[in-house]
Formats: C-alpha cells, sequence, structure tokens
C-alpha cells in the first residue's frame, strides 16, 4: 500500500506540475468550467465557443482598455465535484476576476468558497431564482432574467394579449424543473390569469397521452412548458394540434432555441420564447455589435454559418464581463470584487449594439427583463412579437 | 371519478406497457441463457434508435428498410458486445458482469456523443399520427401504433421459442447448459444468439420509444423501468416480462395521470419491493432451490 | 531480503502488522498524509480530502458487497441520507461536528436495517433491485420532506464547528476526514478479525451452510447492512460538511455505481481494495483532463474535442480491468509485493 501511495504522489506532484504556468503582468483572467459533455453538453458546447470567439475577438482588437484577456477553463459535464475541483484549481492559479458556472448546483455549492476568495465575481449558465438573493449571492449574478421572471414574462405577455386567459403550466420534475413554479403560481393570479392545470412530468417519460388528455379537457389558451430542452414539449405540441386545439405554446430560455423550429415540426409554429437576446439569425441587424459577431464567428468558423442561441448567451456573458471592467477601469477604481459588482449593479439601460434584444439593466443580481420572440417555422427563425417587458 | 379519462388513460398505458414487454423480453432472453443481467439495456434502445436515425434520416432509406436494418445493427451490435466482453467474464461473480455492463454502458453514451453528438433529435416521423377515436375515447395513434408493433415482433419472439430448432436450443441451454452441450448443442453459440435476439427486441423498443420521446445520447435512462418490470415478474420468466410490462406500464400511466409525474417511480418501485418481500423471485421467477 | 514470516500464535498471526518493515511503512506514509496538506496546492488538497470521503464510503460499502456479498445500489442514497441528518441538525440545533457525524451515522445505519430486511428473502440480482428501489424512495423522501430538506432547493450548510473550532478551510477539514478515514479502514481491518468478520465471509461464501454451523443469518446480514449504511452517512455527513450544500440532485443513482465501481476496480473483499479503488476512480477523471491538456498541443482545442471520448476511457478502464484483473488493483499491488520479495529467485 505504500509503495502504491509513494507512486501516487509522485504522480500527484507531476500533476501539479503540469498546471503551472507563467502569466503576463497585465492579464486579466477568466475562468469557466465549461459544459461540453453531459446531459446539456449540445448546448454547453456552443456556450463555450461563444466565450472563447468573443474572448479572441476583444483579444485581436485591442483587449479591454490594453488588457489582453486569458481565458482558462475545464470541462465537466455537469459534476459538482468536478466543477468545485475545477473552480480551485483555477483559482489557486490563475486567480480569475469572473468565473462561468456550469449548473445551479455548482454556483449554489461554491458560494461560501467564493465569497472566501480575493476578488472572483461568478455568473453562468444559471437562472435559478436562489442566486437574486443578493444577501446570500454576494458576489454571483444572472446573466438574463431568472427563471422565475422568464415565467413572470410570459404570463405577462399572456395577460397583456387575452386578460384572463386560461393558463397550464407542463414543468419537469427536478430542480431546474420545479425551480420558478411557485412564483408562477403567485403571478398568474397577481395579473387575473386563470390558472388551470399545473403537469409535473417524470424525466425520461415516454408517453404524454394522459397529460395531453388532461390538457385536452382543460383546453387552456396557453401552455408554458418549463424544465425542458426539446422533448416531451414538440411530442405535447403535435399531439395538441392533431386534436384540434388551439392553445399557444410558450416555454422559457433552454427551450426557446432553434431546435424547437428546427425539430419541433410544423406543430411548433407560432410557440412563444422569452428571451433577452437576439438570434444569431434575425431578418434585420439588430446592431454593430452583432453584425461583427456575425462576421468574426463567419471568419473563425467558416463552417458554422448559423448558431444557436447557446453561443449568443456565451457571447453576451463575456460583454457582461468586459463591460463591467470596462467601466470599473474608466471611474478610476480598481478591479476588485466589491467595485465589479457595484458596477454591474449600476448597469441601467445599457445598448448592447443587438446582442441583447433589451436594453440591459441589473436589478437584484440578475437582467429582469425580456422580451417575447415567436417562432416562425416557414422562415426558419424566431421574430420578435413584444416590446420590453421589465419585471418589478 | 372520471371513467372515460380512467379508460383512456389505461389505454395509453397498456400500450406503454406493451412496449415495456417487448425490452423485457430481451432482456429476460438474454438473461435466461447466460445469467447475465444488462444494465446497458436502456444505452443499446439509444444507440439502436441512433442507427434509425442514420439509416432512415440521414441515408433517407425507406422505411421497409431503415426499420428493419437499425433492428438488425442492434442485434448485431449485442452479440458483439457478448463475444468481446461478456464471454470473458464466464464464470465471474455476477457482480463483476453488471459493472462490465455498466462500463459498456459509459462506452455507448461516449460513442454517441462523438458520434451523434450531445443534442436531442427527433427521429424522422414514421408511425401514423391522426387521432384514434373509440367511440368517446382518446387513443394516441403513435402510442397505439408502437404497441402494435410491439405485439408482433411478441408473438414472433415466441412462436418462434416455442417451435423452432433455436428456440428449443435457447431453453435446453436454459434449464442445464452441460446437459444440453452434451446433447451436441453450441452452448457458446446459443449465447451469442441469445444476446443477438434480445438485442434486437431491446433496438425495435428503443427506436419505438424514441419516436415519441425524443433521442440523445442521455436517454438512455427510459430503461430504469424495465429493471421494475423484469424483477417483478420474475428474471427468467418470459410470461414475466409479458404480464411485468403491462402492469407497471400501466400502473404508472394511471399513477401519473391521478397524482402527477413525479409519484410515477415511487409507485412502481413501492410496488416491486412489496412483491419482494411476498414473492422473493418475482411473480413468475423460478425458484432457486438451494442445497448443500 | 524477506523470505516468510515466522509467527508462533494464531493472534501474531492476524496481528495487523506482522513484521517491523510493515510498522516502517506505515509510519512513513502517516508521515506523508501528515506533511501532505501543508506542501500541495488547494487543488490536491481538495482531490485529498476528496478521496478520504470516498474511501470511508468505498469502505463501508465494501462490508456489505465484498465481506457480507449482498449486492446493494443503495450507497449513494444511504449518503443522502447522512448527509441530510447532519445538515439538519446542525443548522435546527447547531452542533458540533463531534455530534452530528455519529448521529447521521447511525440513522443512516438505521434505514440501511431497514433497507436490508429484505435480504433475508431477497438474493443476488433480485436484492440489487430492491437497494434500488429503496434509493428511489429516498430520492423521493429528499425531493417531498420539504419541511425538513427545502426540497429541490436544497439546503446550505455554515461551517462546520467541532471543539469550538470552525472549520472554514479545506486544509482544517482534511485534518477531520483523514483521521476518520484511517478509524473507518482500521475499523474495517480489526472487523475482519471477529467472529462478526467471520461470520460475515461464512455468509458471503454460502449463506446456507453459515446458517448450519450456527450464524445467525437475520443478525449478521442486518447487522452487515447497518455497518455499511454507518459508513456512509458518516461519508455523506462529511461530504455535506465538505460541499457545504446539499440537493436531491447531489446522491444520483451514479453514486451508488461509482462505488460499486471503486470497490471492484480496488478489489473486492480485502482492506486495501476500497482504498485503491476510491482513490483511483476520483483521480480517472482528473487525469484524463491533464492528459487532454497535455494533447493540447498536438490536436487544435483537445479539451473541447475529446471531452466525449472522457466517458469512452472512463467505461473503457472498467470493463478493461475486469476482462484482464477481475480482482483489482488490490491483487496488482500484491504481485508487485511478490515480485520485490521473490527477487532474486524469481526472475
Amino acid at each position: 500500500m505504500k509503495k502504491m501511495l509513494a507512486g501516487l504522489a509522485v504522480a500527484l506532484l507531476s500533476l501539479a506540475l503540469c498546471f503551472s504556468s507563467a502569466l503576463a503582468e497585465d492579464e486579466i483572467v477568466f475562468g469557466e468550467t465549461a459544459l461540453i459533455t453531459g446531459v446539456f453538453g449540445f448546448a454547453g458546447g456552443e456556450l463555450h465557443e461563444g466565450i472563447v470567439d468573443y474572448f479572441n475577438y476583444t483579444n485581436e482588437n485591442g483587449g479591454i482598455r490594453g488588457h489582453k484577456i486569458k481565458h482558462v477553463f475545464e470541462d465537466c459535464g455537469y459534476k459538482v465535484d468536478c466543477s468545485v475541483a475545477a473552480f480551485k484549481k483555477i483559482q489557486a492559479e490563475y486567480k480569475p476576476l469572473f468565473y462561468s458556472g456550469d449548473s445551479t448546483g455548482f454556483m449554489k455549492a461554491i458560494n461560501p468558497e467564493l465569497k472566501a476568495t480575493e476578488n472572483t465575481l461568478m455568473s453562468g449558465v444559471s437562472y435559478a431564482t436562489n442566486l437574486t438573493d443578493a444577501a446570500t449571492y454576494t458576489r454571483s449574478f444572472i446573466i438574463g432574467p431568472s427563471y422565475s421572471d422568464q415565467m413572470a414574462i410570459l404570463l405577462t405577455h399572456a395577460a397583456n394579449e387575452q386578460p384572463g386567459a386560461k393558463i397550464a403550466i407542463v414543468h419537469s420534475d427536478s430542480g431546474f424543473g420545479n425551480d420558478p413554479i411557485k412564483a408562477a403560481k403567485v403571478k398568474a393570479k397577481e395579473l387575473g390569469l386563470d390558472l388551470v392545470e399545473v403537469i409535473t412530468t417524470k424525466s425520461g417519460s415516454v408517453d404524454v397521452t394522459t397529460d395531453v388528455l388532461k390538457l385536452r379537457r382543460k383546453n387552456p389558451d396557453y401552455v408554458l412548458f418549463h424544465g425542458y430542452v426539446l422533448t416531451p414539449i414538440n411530442e405535447f405540441m403535435q399531439q395538441m394540434r392533431d386534436l384540434g386545439l388551439k392553445t399557444k405554446f410558450m416555454g422559457t430560455y433552454w427551450s426557446s432555441s432553434e431546435l424547437m423550429i428546427m425539430k419541433g415540426g410544423p406543430s411548433a409554429d407560432g410557440y412563444l420564447g422569452v428571451m433577452h437576446l437576439n438570434y444569431f439569425d434575425m431578418e434585420k441587424s439588430p446592431g454593430k455589435e452583432w453584425d461583427a459577431m456575425r462576421a468574426y464567428n463567419l471568419k473563425v468558423h467558416p463552417d458554422k454559418a448559423s448558431r444557436p442561441n447557446f453561443y449568443m448567451f456565451g457571447w453576451f456573458q463575456g460583454m457582461v464581463w468586459a463591460e463591467a471592467i470596462g467601466r470599473t477601469l474608466d471611474a478610476g477604481k480598481p478591479l476588485t470584487a466589491e467595485n465589479l459588482r457595484a458596477t454591474i449593479n449600476a448597469i441601467e439601460n445599457w445598448d448592447t449594439g443587438g446582442i441583447a434584444s433589451v436594453p440591459v439593466t441589473f436589478r437584484n443580481n440578475s437582467i429582469p427583463v425580456g422580451r417575447i420572440f415567436r417562432a416562425n417555422i416557414a422562415k426558419g427563425r424566431y421574430e420578435p412579437v413584444s416590446e420590453t417587458i421589465t419585471i418589478n | 371519478m372520471d371513467w372515460l379519462f380512467f379508460i383512456e388513460s389505461s389505454l395509453a398505458g397498456l400500450c406503454t406497457g406493451a412496449i415495456y414487454a417487448l425490452v423485457a423480453l430481451g432482456f429476460v432472453i438474454i438473461y435466461k441463457a447466460t445469467k447475465v443481467i444488462n444494465f446497458a439495456i436502456g444505452e443499446i434502445m439509444m444507440i439502436s434508435a441512433y442507427f434509425f436515425l442514420t439509416f432512415a434520416g440521414i441515408f433517407a432509406w425507406p422505411l421497409w428498410l431503415a426499420l428493419p436494418a437499425a433492428v438488425v445493427s442492434g442485434g448485431l451490435l449485442g452479440g458483439l458486445t457478448e463475444k468481446t466482453i461478456i464471454r470473458p467474464m464466464l464464470g465471474e461473480s455476477p457482480i463483476s458482469v453488471i459493472m462490465v455492463t455498466i462500463g459498456l454502458s459509459n462506452i455507448l453514451v461516449g460513442t454517441a456523443q462523438i458520434i451523434w453528438g450531445g443534442g436531442p433529435q427527433v427521429l424522422p416521423g414514421f408511425l401514423p399520427r391522426q387521432p384514434i377515436f373509440l367511440g368517446e375515447i382518446y387513443v394516441s395513434s403513435k402510442i397505439a401504433f408502437s404497441a402494435l408493433i410491439a405485439v408482433a415482433m411478441l408473438i414472433c419472439y415466441l412462436l418462434y421459442f416455442r417451435f423452432s430448432r433455436g428456440g428449443v436450443a435457447l431453453r435446453a441451454t436454459a434449464s442445464d447448459q452441460a446437459a444440453s452441450f452434451s446433447m451436441g448443442i453450441s452452448v457458446p453459440r446459443v449465447f451469442n444468439f441469445a444476446w443477438i435476439f434480445g438485442c434486437m427486441a431491446t433496438a425495435l423498443a428503443g427506436i419505438l420509444f424514441s419516436a415519441s420521446g425524443g433521442l440523445s445520447p442521455h436517454s438512455g435512462g427510459m430503461a430504469l423501468a424495465i429493471l421494475v418490470v423484469v424483477i417483478f415478474g420474475g428474471l427468467d420468466s418470459i410470461l414475466g416480462a409479458l404480464v411485468g410490462g403491462l402492469i407497471i406500464g400501466w400502473l404508472e400511466t394511471i399513477v401519473g395521470a391521478f397524482w402527477g409525474g413525479e409519484y410515477k417511480m415511487l409507485a412502481i418501485f413501492t410496488l416491486l419491493t412489496l412483491i419482494l418481500v411476498i414473492k422473493p423471485y418475482g411473480l413468475f421467477g423460478t425458484k432457486e432451490i438451494e442445497r448443500l | 531480503m524477506r523470505i516468510a514470516d515466522a509467527v508462533s500464535s494464531y493472534s501474531d498471526d492476524e496481528a495487523i502488522f506482522r513484521t517491523r518493515t510493515q510498522r516502517v511503512w506505515m509510519g512513513i506514509l502517516l508521515a506523508c498524509l501528515l506533511a501532505f496538506p501543508f506542501v500541495v496546492s488547494p487543488y490536491l488538497l481538495f482531490l485529498g480530502c476528496l478521496i478520504g470521503i470516498a474511501v470511508i464510503s468505498a469502505t463501508g460499502l465494501n462490508i456489505l458487497v465484498g465481506l457480507t456479498g449482498q449486492i446493494s445500489l443503495g450507497q449513494g442514497a444511504f449518503m443522502g441520507v447522512g448527509a441530510y441528518t447532519s445538515v439538519w441538525l446542525a443548522n435546527q440545533f447547531a452542533l458540533s461536528l463531534a455530534v452530528t457525524l455519529p448521529l447521521a451515522g447511525l440513522l443512516t445505519a438505521l434505514v440501511g436495517v431497514i433497507v436490508g430486511l429484505p435480504s433475508l428473502r431477497v438474493k443476488g440480482l433480485y436484492l440489487a433491485i430492491a437497494t434500488m428501489a429503496a434509493s428511489v424512495i429516498l430520492h423521493f423522501v429528499f425531493v417531498h420532506w420539504e419541511s425538513v430538506t427545502a426540497g429541490n432547493l436544497g439546503l446550505n450548510l455554515q461551517h462546520a464547528k467541532l471543539f469550538g473550532m470552525e472549520l472554514d478551510s479545506d486544509f482544517k477539514l482534511y485534518f477531520v476526514i483523514i483521521p476518520l478515514a484511517l478509524i473507518a479502514v482500521t475499523g474495517a481491518r480489526n472487523l475482519l478479525r471477529t467472529r462478526i468478520g467471520r461470520a460475515f465471509i461464512a455468509v458471503r461464501d454460502r449463506d446456507i451452510s453459515a446458517e448450519v454451523l450456527g450464524v445467525n443469518l437475520l443478525r449478521y446480514k442486518l447487522l452487515s447492512f447497518g455497518l455499511s449504511s454507518f459508513y456512509a452517512g458518516c461519508a455523506g455527513a462529511l461530504w455535506a460538511y465538505f460541499f457545504k450544500v446539499i440537493t436531491p440532485e447531489s446522491f444520483p443513482l451514479e453514486v451508488s455505481i461509482f462505488y460499486l465501481a471503486a470497490i471492484i476496480v480496488g478489489g473486492m473483499g480485502t482492506i486495501l481494495g476500497p482504498i485503491l479503488g476510491a482513490a483511483f476512480m476520483t483521480l480517472v477523471p482528473e487525469m484524463l483532463k491533464v492528459l487532454t491538456l497535455l494533447l493540447e498541443p498536438i490536436i487544435a482545442n483537445a479539451q473541447v474535442h475529446l471531452a466525449p471520448m472522457k466517458g469512452v476511457v472512463f467505461g473503457i478502464l472498467i470493463v478493461g480491468f475486469l476482462l484482464f484483473e477481475p480482482h483489482g488493483l488490490a491483487e496488482i499491488w500484491r504481485k508487485i509485493q511478490r515480485f520485490f520479495r521473490l527477487w532474486p529467485f524469481k526472475t
């Protein structure tokens, strides 16, 4: 046993040596636990490329006020202990200013650790409602509306379109799926909507017939899906359309991606998604940054003419970080977590040049602003149908 | 109580149950012949569905060619698995063999991700979509036709094992390997055939599941209910697989319909625990007689 | 060079350390473990703690699976019970780790005994699925007993307190986890030398024979479940103190499979096996990451492109071990030892 452990120690030491590398003086370091493998790998991979491309693009254009960006990451495939390990490794070596987390579980788990770090702030793929608790999560923020706010935006849109409409919510039985349900129930009541049915589905469920039957009996005007990416939303939509229901379908960020248009079939036409970003593919250019992003993507990845909006997420996250650093530097303040956080909280009606679909305003660690986009199957893209909706 | 809803849900449940029964049958065939619990069954379903996606979606083969080709590919994958990693484990403890199949499932998930990417996929629609009404009663045609295909396959299997030479060899091997070997049955070949046939049933069920449930490298988790079905029915009982599949499929759907989806797993696993306390070898499993 | 050990009594034969060389090496190992946190980076310290926790849980599972021969797929859920118990106790009553840890262990042991009840009638693979049923039911409890577990939101935990000291860093926790792991392993080693340990092995090898020989199957099977779950509960409690947050998704079925894999890869039924297996299984994903990093200069963007390969390699490692060294790392270690012992004679 002892020899084995001695060997192990040697292996570990050599492992430690592999990671030591020099850091230039004026570089700004960003860390990331990427999500390239695992259940959400298909989204995480795009997101990661979005971040990387944004950093390379920025570096090629002179960096952030002259500071070059160094980006370090590790893939963890949605496993909390691995993410924590990666965070500690990157933290010990680079002390990044910003770090992108890969799951709600990780962002909760790392919070005490994060608060104890010198200067690291975190955002990531999680829109979990908890993270808006600014008193507990002093170093984390959400790059977008929380799940509860996303639901609230959808419900507000429904109430605007059709006051007193009948609403049904379909969500998955997971931490992700259950997150905004309580808040959504309260919000629906507040808006005077009639919440007729809340359906919980087992994750990995095959047959949705009985749930469709329930919805058929209640005949809601809107069905809100949350906690899914594609399946079983497409199956619900198809069966309900086949039954001749005129219900409108709505969904939150992760399901409002291009996948719904490409793979949801004709029954997905008219699907309404809430989005704080613009899509990669739009009828007319929403702004200069958006053009620059597309041009840069084409330059670096000539084979990828189109990108799902997870890529936009990555790009936007990088932009927010860079903006926070740029504004703090402009104000002549040192780059500490407190200053950066104050800068982020002070961001008000920031025009992102077409990357975000709304003017960006931070409240409670998040951007409680969104817009409703409508899936147009014939054209294969989403079109904005509402004005900016802000949740207070 | 809404009886119409109950009947509609029951029908949907029994349809799901028929597909469960098909997977369970594949599982039991393998177990009967080789005494191997195949934890990679969900991943074999998943890979087979990807085969179908490739044949029907990417190569654009017609359905009559793509479906059998995918099923046969799934079977061959099973045969290959048996030859390369299950055969050398002969005589090892059952837990080691289980672990090998778990290792295999890791390999299959990673492979699927490398070849087809990690994103969710939708199989090309090959099942009719027009809703069926039996009087007042609504049946989703997708699941109904899936069930019909599953039942057809089940009947073929049952007839084959009852009347063909191969079926007799399989049953002989299941009851006594040494005796069958001395009667001239090539037991290693029976092992291989059991895996091929078992995985073909699994493959078909995987395609049917994915046709309505969607497909991603991680959709192998759908097979968790199958473990309940086979243990409930009795690991080595074909009748158990059929009855168990229908009961579990029905129960799961009814519980989901009346209590909510979060109770599905709880209900079937509770039923499983109860049955194990009353009948330790499942409903129809062979009771092992132990001698000193 | 040493050819054989001369022992003159049974107690000598059963002693934990039979030669002075062993004691010396053990002393060196302890010194290394003691020095470890002072010299390594926080990342390696983190891994060290993680391995310590995994060793405790794997050693516990080995008592049940390796020694008593009862297959369990419930280890992850048992760890969850321990984790929730300790967090709840610590949050409600501000208890110190010295109190919550044993209580978490005891409650988990109780749950383990209840889950073990079917083992009296059900064997082998049926039992494996029955324990899996228990873990599904426990998971349901974690999600839906909201007054205690806070449902899907999960529970947060303050820094552990022990004897008035705040364990606010991995460095401090290391000095709790590693001694506990040592105690756990020593406990398991000593168990083997007692009537209980021998009874476990008798049950494993042939339970009916054991019963004929006067081993009370009811008592020993349940005792094995209880002991194993006690270890799992303690490991789970440490896990909670270590990560400071638990949600129902912290302990999925994969955790149970991870530990099963760990003891199989390490070598079932041995004391060394679970230790090596736990360390190996924890380090493999990290090693694979290092490997992809090293490949970065050769293959552009290797970290991204090779990411899915990690799952494949992980699977191949498990399968490869079982095919080529079914008795695990412990057996490989024994072969190395034998080689050195017989070195000049056998080449």
